[in-house]
């Protein structure tokens, strides 16, 4: 329905109005393709355990990448924390440039926030040491609150490969 | 010339060479050593492929092996997981597993596996880990006041109930409004009245006190802070408690038509029932009250209503009052 709406306005003030009369049935428009890969020819694309399964997989396959309390009901700055995970998101995977390779996972426990991923040993361990201090310090003086990274590293990038679609 | 002298001045223990050299720059011949050392330069207009150099190799530190393999069995375990930590596979000596996989493959393992760090683990939660813990704090603990064993016991004590809430949240802040909210109660039989102040206090409260329970609850959240509001609310106690006991002037203004219940003790029933109990009564002589469970059952009978039970309660007294003998 919603191409409609765009299409032709006219149309789609019919269409409202007929919808509120009458049982209206249609074919199912909505595409549902975020968080989705698609199959390339060669069967070359490697996908992690986290791509591999589409977003309604969330709490059946694999887990939340957020673990906060600001969604349940009630809560405080939900939108607040949104928007910090994605800035964290952002940072930590511009600064640890190229390495990252798994989704950020950011806990929030009380005021401290815990920072998980996977990343490449790509570089000697005593620049990662310099990075870690760098984000937690960085990040901790924007959010105002204790940052943790808890990384893990893995040899190789194809280590986290799930599946080749 | 220059190049050879600075290359003496370079080694200090040559210092006797320098001189002589020196003097010899001062002289007009020419060494003929130092222009055979002398690289001649050529210039060059086409561009020459430059020498291939040698990359200087990088040295990478062998990734030592996971942490577990050299774990002990009897090892301290509280001591390798003191805290809450997202899952580190190298740390933790369990074969775990997770993540769904097609039928028949094996789920991944440990290793480079993203779920295990999502999902919040109690590694250091261990009983152990919890019997020190309880162990530590044991020594802050003080021994339950004697006396106060029972609910019925510490009840009479404290009868009054203060419940607050305090909100745990994943936020940079501590602060939540909802915390400022106070609720206090307490039974009304804890507290003394006559009659008078019981009704006054109930008119004064209104539905803050629960008929069936006879639970009294004062709710505050109108000022910012908990204590506050604590405060507040005890005001609130205090302030109708003390005020119920006083009595205007208008009070005594109240007629018989302001009633809300019918009472004996001020209506003419009462009269009646006196002036037929005292008929022919000597002068002088003591006058008889009708007894307080006639007047009971008279006001039950107004006030409830006329039903079987009220009526047969009422003809019941007024049989007694009068000595009539019931067959």
């Amino acid at each position: 329905m919603n191409f409609l709406n765009k299409l032709v306005p006219q149309v789609a003030l019919e269409v409202q109005q007929l919808s509120k009369s009458a049982i209206h049935t249609s074919a199912v428009c909505c595409r549902v393709q975020s968080g989705r890969y698609r199959i390339t020819t060669k069967r070359d694309r490697p996908l992690t355990y986290e791509m591999a399964n589409p977003p309604h997989f969330i709490g059946h396959r694999k887990s939340w990448n957020s673990w906060n309390t600001s969604t349940l009901k009630d809560s405080l700055r939900p939108s607040q924390t949104a928007i910090e995970d994605l800035f964290i998101r952002k940072f930590v995977t511009g600064t640890w440039h190229a390495l990252v390779s798994s989704e950020i996972i950011i806990k929030r426990q009380h005021n401290t926030i815990r920072i998980a991923a996977l990343i490449r040993q790509a570089i000697s361990p005593r620049k990662m040491y310099f990075l870690i201090g760098y984000t937690e310090e960085l990040l901790s003086s924007w959010m105002q609150c204790p940052v943790t990274l808890e990384l893990q590293t893995v040899a190789d990038k194809k280590d986290v490969v799930f599946k080749y679609i | 010339m220059a190049n050879s002298l600075t290359r003496f001045w370079g080694q200090g223990s040559l210092q006797k060479h320098v001189v002589q050299t020196g003097l010899r720059g001062f002289s007009s011949q020419q060494n003929p050593e130092v222009e055979e050392e002398e690289e001649f330069r050529v210039l060059s207009l086409r561009t020459v492929k430059q020498q291939f150099q040698k990359r200087r190799e990088v040295k990478k530190d062998p990734v030592t092996p996971p942490r577990s393999n050299r774990m002990a069995v009897d090892q301290d375990w509280t001591a390798a997981w003191p805290g809450p930590r997202s899952f580190h596979p190298a740390s933790v000596p369990l074969p775990l597993r997770q993540g769904f996989t097609e039928r028949g493959a094996a789920a991944p393992s440990k290793f480079a596996n993203a779920e295990l760090m999502k999902i919040p683990n109690f590694l250091h939660l261990t009983p152990p880990a919890i019997r020190q813990q309880c162990e530590a704090l044991k020594k802050f603990c003080t021994p339950w006041p004697k006396g106060l064993e029972t609910e019925a016991k510490w009840q009479r004590h404290f009868p009054v109930e203060v419940i607050t809430t305090d909100y745990l949240q994943a936020l940079p802040t501590i602060r939540n409004p909802e915390a400022r909210r106070v609720t206090v109660s307490l039974k009304l039989s804890d507290l003394k009245f006559d009659a008078h102040a019981r009704d006054k206090f109930l008119r004064l409260v209104g539905d803050r006190y629960d008929k069936d329970t006879d639970i009294l609850t004062f709710v505050t959240d109108r000022c910012p802070l908990r204590k506050q509001n604590y405060d507040y609310a005890l005001y609130l106690l205090t302030a109708c408690y003390h005020e119920s006991f006083v009595t205007e002037p208008w009070e005594a203004t109240k007629s018989e038509a302001d009633m809300e219940v019918y009472l004996f003790g001020r209506n003419k029933s009462k009269l009646s029932a006196e002036e037929i109990l005292n008929w022919n009564a000597a002068e002088g002589a003591p006058k008889v009250e009708p007894s307080p469970s006639y007047g009971q059952s008279v006001e039950q009978l107004i006030n409830e209503g006329e039903n079987e039970y009220n009526l047969t309660k009422y003809k019941e007294e007024v049989k007694k009052m009068l000595n009539i003998a019931s067959q």
